[in-house]
């Protein structure tokens, strides 16, 4: 059975009356032992139970591989016109993965030409220049990688393009869009960061509309900042314009999952009619600049009831800037004092946020707050705890005191900073 | 000919991927529209079917109902596949002789007329290779799967097409037999015998669209055409007639074209608008009123071909007008209809001037404000010519009312199914098999043995039990101590009787509670047998429990003495017919006496107490 290649069409006797005839497909990770997988002639898969007295038979060895044909606009032969472009940078993540038939889970795909075999209607565009960066899904994404973003994002502007689109996986978009926000000067032109909850080879993907619209606001002479662009509901008709500092995502699996939060979108992009009910950050004269460099000894850490002091010292250990979520309005429990003002002296930056993910961190409320306050440790406001993490990475970076460093961060470097909280309409 | 079914039938197990309720609802709480797109597959081909769809452009949009969460509406992954739906599967399998596989491997068959949100419908195989004997015939199974239902499509309009996502996910087990039947009337015993092992695994769902039959049919020459989604069963004969004479007329068609060596030219469409101006009414009107413009196609050697002398079969024109209906027109125009909708003898003759047309040859005419739109139904027009020359396309039709079919889409390919990675596979363990087995219900024809031994009822009556969805209430209603006849009656008689629900109104549906009182009525005597039409057309009509309905029914305080005198009313004002027909006045007055009862009393009853009126009358104008 194991000699058996994939692709492969067998048939299977098992050794009395019962037959079987189809193609060898790949193993499910899940199956069972000794299952061999067919495709059999009606296109149904199924798993066959393989007995020691079963006997195989090959009909067809395995066909040529059946790629898509090489399609044509290839970054390097893009057309040399005056309309504007806007490049596409891909960094793997749902809007640009297959199936893996193998695994059963999606891979990132690789190559330009797998990106146009998913959305062919950017063939069309003429408008787009294709620039694979990485083929990993978000998870995997690191802060370094931030920095190689940044920096492709400044040779994009650099090379012409009006505005750039970033496809990402969805997992860790808003970090990588936060971080950009703060690494990035200067721009020209909008950065957009798009994403899918569906995978393109489902018919239903939002991926094609996502990106559509990405595009679309990326062409836009009116913004100068990062931004993501997303469902705004769960019909195909409507994106969601955030600004990069603000936004979360907040579903796992919803189209509309990524939310502004503590008040609106900055816009909206309905059917190719972008409209903004907050006005973007204005492009600059440029050029664009990438402002490094990162210092990652930073952390996050999540209070929670139970959690002790020892551990989370342990923690704090060895960074030199740490962002608390902590509960209500930026609280942990009072025993947490010793170790904090102790990391102060150390010289880590201990910051505060609030785990509600809505509203701000404000530390005179209660005595806790008075006490977190006095022990050094610096409340960031409504920044939410993914946005503080990112900026507290450029700032680290960018100064070394921890007093200059607390200046940074406490600054508004890319309007993520100063939200008037509205209620909604329906209150 | 040949054909084979696919049986589809909803089960009554909650969802296939979540935990919703597989009812049907009226309530709506919003509403969300999608674009789908034909995905590549496994192989990275594009299905034929899919791509057909996507073609049209459409915008699809979907209501919410409560019985519908994230999963329906493509916004969660699915759950584990329902474990009660798949048993219901194994029993089914277990009863046709059916091998089950080992693992099994959910898949995603594509399908994007949208009325799935994901673009795929979900489904599995769960066994293969069974049989099953009608009338001493032995049909084989070919597979039995386990489908997820799409969702109930509720209107088109303006390129927008709008779904109701109650239905979507409801579990569906479908049997495919092979090609092995070869009438008919044993497709429709078929059908039957497989619905009535489904109804004995105890959990389907029932009522009118909850079963549904896609026929397969294909002729010596001809070509698998697939009927699909027939509901009613006493069609399915019907259906498989009809297409069989179609297929028949269409190789007759074939072989004359052949003779004429006709065939269709490449040309590109003429355009013939301007002939067309100044046409009032009809389809040419468009031209002066919308500017529309008219495009002309000719089809060399087809003369006659499209349409038969009247009174005979319509040939090709249909399937013409077929394939420019599905570009989005209302249809086309054919030389062998014409002249008519308000054209000249002149204006046909200048068309076919234009085209430089023979005697023999025809042309096709369509109409349409845009111009993209009509090429592309010439285009389908001429690919469809082309193969009539050949014999008869494969592809997928719809049953309509008249018993006729219209063509839907192409026949989907192997590229369609591709593995749905969201689901793992799921190992069919011994000792589930070992339970489904023991576990395995009374099988149909066991439980037709029995019903005739228990009830005392004709082996045809059964056979009507056994074959409809009622049997389970039969059985319910008989172990409450109703007796046989009186339930017969009841569900086969008097509840088809109720008319279609008022508009507005929910079907009728009555529980089996609600039968069990009304037959409780009956035998308590607070009404008659007789009331019960009239009992059930006012549950029909709203009333919301018995004592109710048989106030509002006017059944009710009809008592033996109130009978007495209307009969003595009845029999003195017709006492001359008493005088010269005697006992013979029985019948023309029983009638009439019936009118007035209107139920209230047993018919028995009302017969005797006439008869001794009658008596009576007959004493006092002796003495």
């Amino acid at each position: 059975m194991r000699a058996l290649p994939m692709g492969c069409r067998v048939e299977v006797s098992d050794g009395h009356d019962r037959r079987w005839i189809g193609t060898v497909v790949p193993r499910h990770d899940l199956s069972g032992d000794r299952i061999l997988p067919l495709k059999l002639e009606n296109g149904y898969n199924v798993g066959l139970r393989i007995e020691p007295t079963f006997t195989f038979r090959l009909l067809e060895g395995v066909p040529a591989t059946v790629m898509p044909e090489s399609l044509p606009i290839a970054s390097s032969t893009l057309p040399v016109t005056d309309s504007p472009f806007v490049t596409l940078l891909t960094t793997g993540g749902t809007i640009a993965s297959r199936v893996d038939y193998e695994t059963g889970g999606v891979k990132p795909v690789k190559e330009e030409r797998e990106v146009l075999a998913f959305y062919p209607e950017l063939q069309n565009a003429g408008r787009v220049r294709i620039v694979p960066v990485f083929d990993r899904l978000s998870e995997d994404l690191t802060p370094e990688d931030w920095w190689v973003l940044a920096e492709k994002v400044v040779q994009a502007f650099r090379e012409g393009a009006c505005g750039v689109v970033i496809a990402h996986g969805t997992d860790t978009l808003g970090y990588t869009a936060a971080a950009l926000s703060f690494l990035l000067v200067d721009l020209p032109g909008p950065v957009v960061l798009v994403g899918a909850q569906r995978s393109p080879d489902r018919p239903s993907s939002d991926g094609a509309t996502n990106l559509r619209a990405a595009v679309e606001v990326a062409h836009d002479r009116r913004i100068g900042e990062v931004v993501v662009v997303m469902h705004a509901g769960l019909s195909d008709s409507r994106f969601a314009i955030h600004r990069a500092t603000w936004v979360r995502k907040m579903h796992s699996s919803r189209r509309d999952a990524f939310e502004s939060r503590n008040g609106p979108a900055l816009g909206f992009n309905e059917r190719g009619t972008i409209r903004f009910d907050l006005p973007p950050r204005p492009p600059s004269a440029g050029p664009a600049r990438a402002e490094g460099p990162i210092d990652l000894h930073a952390g996050i850490l999540w209070f929670y009831p139970g959690l002790t002091p020892q551990r989370a010292a342990e923690y704090a250990r060895g960074l030199r800037g740490l962002v608390l979520a902590g509960t209500g309005l930026g609280h942990v429990a009072a025993n947490h004092l010793d170790w904090i003002r102790e990391a102060v002296e150390r010289g880590v930056v201990v910051t505060m946020t609030t785990q509600c993910l809505g509203g701000n961190a404000a530390p005179y409320v209660y005595a806790t707050g008075r006490e977190l306050l006095r022990a050094g440790v610096l409340y960031l406001g409504d920044l939410l705890p993914e946005t503080a993490y990112a900026k507290m990475i450029w700032a680290l970076g960018r100064a070394s005191e921890p007093s200059a460093v607390a200046r940074l961060l406490q600054a508004d470097r890319a309007g993520e900073f100063g939200r008037r909280h509205l209620t909604g309409g329906d209150q | 000919m040949k054909a084979g079914l696919e049986v589809h039938q909803q089960l009554a197990t909650g969802k296939l991927f979540c935990e919703c309720p597989t009812e049907l609802s009226e309530e709506l709480r919003g509403s969300f529209s999608r674009r789908l797109r034909a995905a590549t597959g496994e192989n990275h081909g594009v299905d034929p079917a899919a791509a057909f769809q996507a073609s049209r452009g459409l915008l699809y949009r979907y209501e919410v109902g409560p019985a519908n969460c994230l999963v329906e509406m493509d916004e969660e992954p699915p759950h584990p596949l329902n474990e009660l739906a798949l048993d219901t599967a194994l029993t089914l399998a277990a009863f046709l002789h059916a091998e089950p596989v080992d693992e099994i491997e959910v898949m995603r068959k594509i399908v994007v007329d949208g009325s799935n949100t994901t673009g795929f419908q979900r489904t599995a195989l769960i066994a293969r290779d069974g049989y099953l004997e009608v009338g001493g015939r032995r049909i084989s199974i070919l597979t039995i799967c386990l489908e997820e239902d799409a969702a109930r499509r509720m209107r088109e309009a303006d390129g927008e097409v709008v779904y109701r996502l109650d239905r979507l996910g409801i579990p569906l087990v479908e049997v495919a037999t092979g090609p092995d039947i070869t009438s008919g009337a044993e497709a429709r015993e078929v059908a039957q015998e497989i619905g009535a092992l489904l109804r004995a695994t105890r959990r389907v769902r029932r009522g009118i669209g909850t079963i549904r039959e896609d026929v397969n049919v294909s002729v010596e020459g001809g070509h698998r055409i697939e009927i699909k989604g027939v509901q009613e069963l006493g069609k399915i004969q019907e259906y498989v007639d009809e297409e069989v004479a179609r297929q028949k007329l269409l190789l007759e068609v074939r072989d004359e074209l052949v003779r004429r060596r006709a065939h269709v030219t490449d040309h590109l469409p003429t355009d013939v608008t301007e002939v067309f101006r100044g046409i009032p009414t009809g389809p040419l009107a468009e031209v002066d009123r919308t500017g529309a413009i008219v495009l002309a196609f000719p089809l060399a050697g087809f003369a006659g071909l499209l349409k038969s002398p009247p009174g005979s079969e319509e040939r090709l024109g249909r399937e013409f007008a077929d394939q420019a209906r599905a570009q989005g027109l209302r249809g086309l125009l054919h030389s062998d209809e014409l002249p008519a909708f308000g054209m000249a003898a002149t204006q046909v003759e200048e068309v076919r001037s234009r085209l430089a047309l023979s005697e023999s040859d025809a042309f096709v005419l369509v109409i349409d404000r845009s111009r993209d739109r009509a090429e592309a139904a010439l285009r389908r027009v001429a690919a469809r010519a082309r193969v009539a020359v050949e014999g008869i396309p494969g592809e997928t039709r719809d049953p309509l009312l008249d018993g006729r079919t219209r063509y839907s889409r192409p026949l989907p390919g192997r590229d369609r199914m591709y593995p749905e990675t969201d689901i793992p596979p799921i190992l069919l363990t011994k000792d589930r098999m070992s339970r489904i087995e023991r576990e395995l219900p009374e099988r149909p024809t066991a439980l037709r043995a029995r019903l005739e031994r228990e009830h005392g009822l004709s082996a045809e009556i059964v056979r009507q039990i056994v074959y409809s969805d009622q049997e389970p209430q039969f059985e319910e209603l008989t172990r409450r101590g109703h007796a046989a006849a009186l339930v017969v009656r009841l569900l086969f008689q008097d509840l088809p009787a109720v008319g279609p629900p008022a508009p507005g109104r929910p079907s009728f549906e009555p529980t089996t509670e609600t039968l069990d009182a009304l037959l409780t009525g009956v035998e308590r005597g607070r009404f008659a047998k007789e009331g019960i039409p009239t009992m059930l057309a006012t549950l029909a009509a709203g009333a919301p429990d018995l004592d109710t309905a048989i106030e509002r029914a006017g059944l009710s305080g009809f008592t033996p003495d109130d009978l007495e005198s209307l009969i003595d009313r009845i029999v003195r004002a017709n006492a001359d017919l008493v005088r010269t027909r005697s006992a013979d006045a029985f019948s023309p007055l029983m009638g009439d006496v019936m009118r007035e009862v209107r139920g209230r009393r047993d018919g028995k009853e009302v017969a005797d107490a006439l008869r001794r009126s009658i008596a009576r009358i007959r004493a006092e104008n002796a003495s």
